[in-house]
């Protein structure tokens, strides 16, 4: 037993310091570039689609539990069988990888943005529209950058949501960083299947702390110091 | 009597309220010139109704004239419809019939964000912009106007002066103030583009007794010099008293019980439900209204400082008085020198090298009947002198001819 972790742990180590691995194709380098631009590509198309959804429910007021419950329901679909379905739909290539991330990246999205701009005190929302600002200038100048932080929130959940389930890519053909976990699992080179495993989690881990970084920095002066 | 014959006659002063200048007691009145140049800012509802979707009426044909430059609080039991009048004003609340007119401008013809950014509106919570600084809350409507950055500079300065801020504070954020400062920030906010109208909904009620009175007084203040159309909302009768030239007592349903000044409010209150909301110590109230100068003062009897005991005694005999008032050579109240003191003296000495009684308080004319009576009750029988605003004698004024007031 002692000895089966020792091998694993030594054959992690060797595929990590094997330059070979280091660089050309299939090198890992070339595996964290696909996957992190299967995550950005999913994850920008995410937000487009849910930030408007979100932001537009909360700043009218209305709506917003029916989109929440249609995009929590959308949560529960596995990610798996959405990549099975499209694939069986259009064909092999990226589209099915990329509308199961981004259906997968929405949920998070809308919802932190829908009650990011519902939890903004009536007070404050009462004034803008008491002062003469107009639908666009209460958004813009008020509402948006009080509800920053929590839309940035949601943005977060589903970036390292993404980043972690791309490796669902692998089971389709394509490459990023699960074809460590696939090609391992296949010729059952577990020292593969760990350093896939350990690169997923240092990517996620490293997007936590840089939209971490992000969100403390676009966040208003004024916001900081509250609770 | 000369007392009863001080009191303004109800009836002239309290059914004329339309075309008559007022003069209330407690501020310096408008005079009827500078209305006029206010007109186009007086607030007129015509028969204005606001009925919700759900069938339930907040305010029912309303008739009511708000003059410009004055001070016009809206008080009533909650879901009396006071809000909701406000809130018509500046089209937070759209009419559902009537006609409600700023100067002879129809509100609903008027595209409602311009409306809104020459009302000034103050709410009960500050409801500041978290995220702006206190500078950039008070310049947001200015910037909404196209101002440019050096006059909004210069307005921001000055407003925070006007609310008594200290203008180390224009950098912070408002969770950064406390809940007063905050209210001034509020009220500097609305004030900022100089709008003729200022429209607040119960702007006192979250702060703390204290600040509240101290907020109040500061605020009469500044209405003194800015003199705008203020529309204020409170449940607060006292507030309303205090602080309304008129009150506009709402009962429920959004009926209008009276609309008077406080004064008129607490001489004839138009019905049951006026006196009930006024409350069981109306008359002290209207203690409070009036001044000194409203009653005509006893002269008294008075003797300068170098008169002799002897012919102080004559007088005091023939005025069957108990006692007299010395007064400097400048008619300035040295004390009070009673018979008791007198009968015992010299015949040729001085009064002033008597031991005279002082008077623990001063009463001035501007000071007002409720004051006056706390400090006779205080000195229970005592008489006492009453001063113009240079510290001259003017007369005297004891309990019972306060408390004759009162019945």
């Amino acid at each position: 037993m002692n000895s089966d972790v020792m091998t694993l742990m030594t054959g992690v180590t060797d595929w990590f310091s094997q330059p070979m691995n280091w660089q050309g194709p299939g090198s890992i380098p070339e595996h964290i570039l696909e996957h992190v631009t299967y995550v950005l590509i999913s994850t920008l198309i995410g937000a487009a689609i849910a930030l408007p959804i979100g932001i537009g429910l909360g700043h009218g007021g209305r709506g917003g539990l029916l989109a929440i419950n249609l995009s929590n329901i959308g949560r529960a679909i596995p990610a798996f069988g959405v990549i099975i379905l499209v694939f069986l739909l259009v064909g092999y290539g990226v589209i099915p990888v990329i509308v199961a991330l981004v259906a997968l990246a929405i949920p998070p999205m809308v919802t932190n943005s829908f009650v990011g701009m519902r939890e903004i005190d009536p007070a404050v929302r009462q004034a803008a529209v008491a002062l003469g600002m107009t639908g666009w200038q209460r958004l813009w100048q008020v509402e948006l950058p009080i509800a920053m932080p929590l839309i940035m929130a949601g943005v977060r959940t589903s970036a390292v949501q993404v980043m972690s389930t791309a490796t669902l890519a692998a089971y389709v053909g394509l490459g990023g960083l699960g074809r460590y976990l696939i090609d391992g699992l296949a010729v059952r080179d577990l020292a593969q299947v760990l350093v896939g495993a350990i690169l997923v989690a240092v990517l996620a881990i490293v997007t936590e702390l840089l939209f971490a970084g992000l969100q403390k920095l676009i966040t208003a002066k004024g916001l900081q110091q509250q609770g | 009597m000369p007392i009863d014959s001080a009191l303004p006659t109800r009836g002239s002063v309290c059914s004329l309220q339309e075309d008559t200048p007022l003069t209330n007691d407690h501020r310096q009145r408008v005079s009827a010139e500078d209305r006029d140049t206010h007109d186009s800012s007086a607030i007129v509802f015509e028969g204005v109704t606001k009925r919700y979707d759900d069938g339930t009426v907040a305010v029912e044909s309303l008739d009511l004239t708000l003059p410009a430059g004055e001070l016009t609080a809206l008080v009533g039991p909650s879901g009396c419809g006071k809000t909701t009048t406000l809130r018509m004003i500046n089209r937070l609340e759209t009419l559902s019939d009537g006609r409600l007119l700023i100067g002879d401008r129809d509100v609903m013809s008027v595209d409602a964000t311009r409306l809104r950014r020459q009302i000034g509106y103050v709410m009960q919570h500050s409801g500041l912009f978290p995220h702006k600084t206190i500078a950039d809350n008070i310049a947001v409507v200015p910037r909404l106007l196209g101002w440019d950055k050096q006059r909004i500079r210069e307005r921001v300065a000055e407003l925070v002066e006007l609310v008594g801020l200290d203008d180390t504070l224009a950098q912070r954020y408002p969770h950064q103030l406390s809940g007063g400062q905050q209210q001034r920030v509020g009220l500097a906010r609305a004030l900022a583009a100089d709008p003729p109208i200022l429209l607040m909904d119960e702007p006192f009620a979250a702060v703390d007794p204290i600040v509240r009175a101290h907020l109040q007084e500061e605020f009469l203040n500044l209405q003194r010099r800015v003199q705008k159309t203020i529309v204020m909302v409170t449940h607060d009768i006292d507030e309303a008293m205090k602080l309304g030239d008129r009150v506009a007592i709402f009962a429920q349903g959004g009926k209008l019980a009276q609309f008077d000044t406080p004064t008129c409010l607490l001489a004839a209150p138009a019905s049951e439900f006026v006196v009930d909301f006024i409350g069981a110590d109306r008359e002290l109230r209207r203690l409070a209204l009036e001044r000194l100068d409203s009653l005509e003062l006893d002269a008294g009897l008075t003797a300068p400082r170098d008169e002799i005991v002897a012919r102080a005694r004559s007088y005091l005999q023939q005025a069957g008085s108990s006692g007299i008032v010395v007064l400097d050579e400048a008619r300035a109240p040295l004390g009070w020198l009673d018979w008791d003191t007198l009968k015992q003296a010299d015949d040729r000495a001085r009064i002033d090298s008597l031991p005279l009684k002082p008077w623990r308080h001063r009463l001035y004319v501007h000071d007002n009947l409720r004051s006056a009576l706390n400090a006779l009750i205080s000195a229970p029988g005592e008489v006492m002198p009453v001063l113009n605003a240079q510290g001259r004698y003017l007369g005297v004024i004891d309990q019972l001819q306060l408390t004759r007031r009162l019945s």
